[in-house]
């Protein structure tokens, strides 16, 4: 008797497709009842001191001080003291990022020298501080080197333009004077000539194959609509040079004691990072790629900036982007010295308000988003860089 | 290609050539320092500049610095805390449970690195070594006061000095019994250090640090694993959970999380269970890691060639053996480095614990710097703790890359 193989099922037990579903069923199932259990349990422990689990308290007046950052005042609400902390984040990781990735890109140049002294300098920095924790490194740039700086009275000048003491930095900064907006929609157009220029001077290039200067040509072009834009717009900025008053400065950009050492602490080791990155991405360029365009006649410049670092900028991307991220979730660590970032700023909301669930709803939710808006930025430069060649 | 095979070799012995062989390249007599200093330091203009404006530079800070350990620094903050540093308010009669910690310790730690790390030592390597201990040793007698600490110190280092001629000796064959050693260690040392007169709230400095890095490394590990299996499920509901699981870790601070496990996972839990605060701390940092361990897992799964998989399936093994006893020892294998730099980051991210007020040795540097007598000198106090946390996060990315040699990872 034959069986006929095609149509018999297998019995339900052994059905692939059945047991995949039976599988994945339990599964969550499992999950819900895992997280009912521990939503009822939460609800049970909020009733039980006499909180609940609306977000209206952020509505409520907040009550405490924050002393850096927007315009905030006790009386308005949690709200508004967490979004002071938000834009304080932001403030103290895009600073950083960029310090780091040019600290980062001095060191791994260095640390790739034909100098020995150079390369090794390079090196020690880099076992240094990439094997201490960074949260160390804060700390002691806080404790032990910025408030151990000498009072406001004898703060340390730099040709009376950058001002050093415990109360921390000032540094000479530029005032917006009226006319600043006119003279930035100047900026605009300037930016424009400047692509426009460097656009006719690469065609001239390609067409005659004689070399033109094209950057020295497109940087004047911005100079000179920036330069006239100042004359018409009637000197739109001034120079606001710090002085040292009697309890802190007066006029020039003026940062934090907390901020600094937290900057400093951020640019260090994240650049310890970025270093090797570059040191890497550099090296992971195939020698015959640089060898090939030494052939060709291009000079060491060209041969870097036209063949090596298009083709490490793809490989170093995707652990800048790591890197990036690590800093932005580094700066969290601000709890330790106060400086007033999201962490911080809800670390005290909670202390008041005792709304610790949803408050750290509110602080994991804010760096999701933003963590994922550095990836999307570092994402679309990545499919820059990669668009136009093949691997 | 890995050539010829041993047993070719043995069946066709090479021909006796009596010509000097052709010297492909001709060898180039090693620089003299002149030459050597041209070369490395003023090959060109610009670079002579370079080295004699970073050579200053050098020179200044170097003095500096000499200066401050040797003259103008007062380490007497260090040397009065030296014991709260190491093991925080653990009971000074009780410290013998400690010394029998560090002693196992130190010959377990002995035998595996003879068994693990090639002995040849350069010329360099051995020097450095030397003038590491000496310097060791110098600190040592200058910061402790106490001669049975010398002699428990130097039973420890005897010990380890055993464990490696040891360790050498049996060679490879002692690999199975030393895993199953450290993997009985850990529970023999926290039983050691909280049964009886003392109790894990007493742990602290960097004895504390040490431990949650071990706990965490361990309960991370087979975590993690799970975790990226689950990620390459072939189930949608389990992948995606487990996606989503390493996404929203990997996305929030560390702190944040801690702070999670202090205020809310008690929460979660049914009534009238509760934790101490440091199994909390502990939960919280072993789920962080997982995430990130599942991650360097997956990367290595993900480098096992798909012939593997392929070769596996017509061998007839089923899917869990193939995973089992194929992919995952290749790609465990090629996870070593990545994974030993994400076991350093969590010893330095023990450090977090400061910031939740556990008595860890940065909390504790800071807290020591913070009394009466010692104000002015917060450099002192933290600088050891730094050095600390250095030198063990140092040696360990060391000790993996003379372990990667050995092992040869990346060579088969």
């Amino acid at each position: 008797m034959a069986t006929d193989f095609t149509t018999a099922r297998p019995p339900l037990w052994r059905n692939v497709r059945f047991l995949r579903i039976l599988g994945q069923a339990v599964f969550v199932l499992l999950l819900a009842i895992v997280a009912r259990e521990a939503f009822l349990n939460l609800e049970y422990g909020v009733r039980e001191q006499n909180l609940d689990l609306s977000f209206d308290f952020l509505q409520q007046r907040a009550g405490f001080a924050i002393k850096e950052g927007i315009a905030y005042n006790p009386n308005e609400s949690f709200y508004s003291a967490f979004r002071v902390g938000v834009v304080n984040t932001i403030r103290v990781a895009l600073v950083g990022i960029v310090l780091a990735t040019i600290l980062g890109l001095v060191m791994g140049v260095a640390r790739l020298s034909t100098n020995w002294l150079v390369r090794r300098i390079a090196q020690v920095y880099v076992e240094i501080v990439r094997n201490t924790p960074v949260l160390v490194q804060i700390i002691f740039w806080y404790v032990a080197v910025i408030l151990a700086l000498p009072v406001i009275g004898g703060a340390l000048s730099l040709w009376s333009l950058v001002f050093v003491s415990n109360r921390g930095t000032a540094v000479a900064w530029f005032r917006l004077e009226d006319g600043a907006g006119a003279w930035g929609l100047f900026l605009l157009a300037a930016l424009a000539a400047g692509a426009l220029v460097l656009r006719w001077r690469t065609r001239v290039d390609e067409r005659t194959g004689r070399p033109a200067p094209r950057v020295p040509w497109a940087v004047g072009a911005f100079l000179v609509v920036v330069a006239v834009g100042f004359w018409v717009s009637g000197t739109p900025v001034s120079a606001d040079v710090p002085e040292v008053g009697r309890f802190g400065y007066e006029g020039g950009l003026q940062v934090s004691p907390e901020y600094t050492a937290l900057l400093l602490g951020l640019v260090i080791y994240t650049g310890s990072f970025i270093t090797e990155i570059v040191r890497g991405s550099i090296q992971a360029v195939p020698k015959g790629q640089k060898e090939a365009a030494e052939a060709l006649g291009l000079s060491p410049r060209q041969q870097l900036r036209l063949v090596v670092l298009p083709q490490a900028l793809r490989v170093a991307i995707p652990p800048l982007n790591s890197q990036y991220l690590n800093l932005l979730k580094n700066s969290s660590l601000a709890l330790a010295i106060g400086y007033p970032e999201i962490v911080s700023v809800s670390n005290t909301i909670i202390n008041q308000a005792a709304r610790a669930t949803q408050m750290l709803l509110l602080v994991m939710g804010t760096y999701l988003l933003m963590s994922l808006s550095i990836s999307a930025v570092m994402n679309a430069l990545n499919r820059a860089v990669t668009r136009k060649g093949q691997r | 290609m890995s050539g010829r095979l041993p047993g070719d070799l043995e069946r066709t012995p090479l021909p006796v050539v009596d010509e000097p062989v052709v010297q492909v390249a001709p060898t180039r007599p090693p620089l003299t320092s002149g030459e050597w200093v041209r070369r490395n330091l003023f090959s060109s203009g610009f670079n002579g500049v370079l080295t004699v404006a970073s050579g200053a530079l050098v020179l200044f800070f170097g003095f500096q610095l000499v200066r401050f350990v040797f003259v103008s620094a007062d380490w007497s903050v260090f040397q009065a805390n030296l014991r709260v540093y190491m093991v925080g308010r653990f009971p000074e009669d009780q410290l013998w449970r400690v010394w029998a910690v560090v002693f196992f310790l130190a010959t377990l730690v002995g035998l595996s690195h003879g068994v693990l790390v090639p002995r040849h030592l350069t010329r360099r390597g051995l020097v450095l070594r030397a003038v590491l201990a000496v310097l060791t040793v110098g600190a040592l007698v200058y910061l402790v006061r106490s001669p049975l600490v010398w002699l428990l110190m130097a039973v420890t280092v005897a010990l380890f000095a055993v464990g490696v001629v040891a360790g050498r000796r049996l060679g490879r064959r002692l690999l199975r019994s030393l895993l199953v050693a450290w993997l009985l260690a850990f529970p023999v040392v926290v039983l050691l250090l909280s049964v009886g007169d003392v109790s894990a709230d007493q742990w602290g400095g960097l004895m504390l640090n040490v431990i949650v890095a071990v706990a965490v490394i361990a309960l991370s590990f087979p975590l993690g694993i799970l975790l990226a299996l689950g990620r390459r499920s072939s189930l949608p509901a389990v992948s995606w959970f487990c996606v989503g699981f390493i996404e929203l870790i990997r996305g929030v601070p560390l702190l944040t999380l801690l702070i999670f496990g202090r205020f809310v996972l008690i929460l979660l839990m049914p009534p009238g269970l509760t934790f101490a605060q440091l199994v909390r701390a502990i939960f919280m940092f072993t789920l962080f890691s997982s995430a990130y361990v599942a991650e360097i897992v997956r990367g290595g799964l993900q480098g096992v060639p798909e012939g593997q998989y392929e070769a596996a399936k017509a061998l007839g093994l089923s899917t869990t053996r193939t995973m089992a006893l194929v992919a995952m020892p290749q790609a465990l294998r090629s996870t070593i480095p990545p994974m030993i730099g994400h076991f350093i980051s969590v010893f330095k991210d023990t450090s977090l614990l400061a910031a939740l007020s556990f008595s860890e040795l940065l909390f504790t540097a800071r807290r020591s710097s913070q009394a009466f007598e010692f104000v002015g000198h917060q450099a002192e106090a933290l600088l050891p703790a730094a050095f600390l946390f250095w030198v063990i996060a140092f040696s360990m990315s060391r000790w993996s890359q003379r372990v990667e040699v050995r092992l040869g990872v990346g060579e088969r």
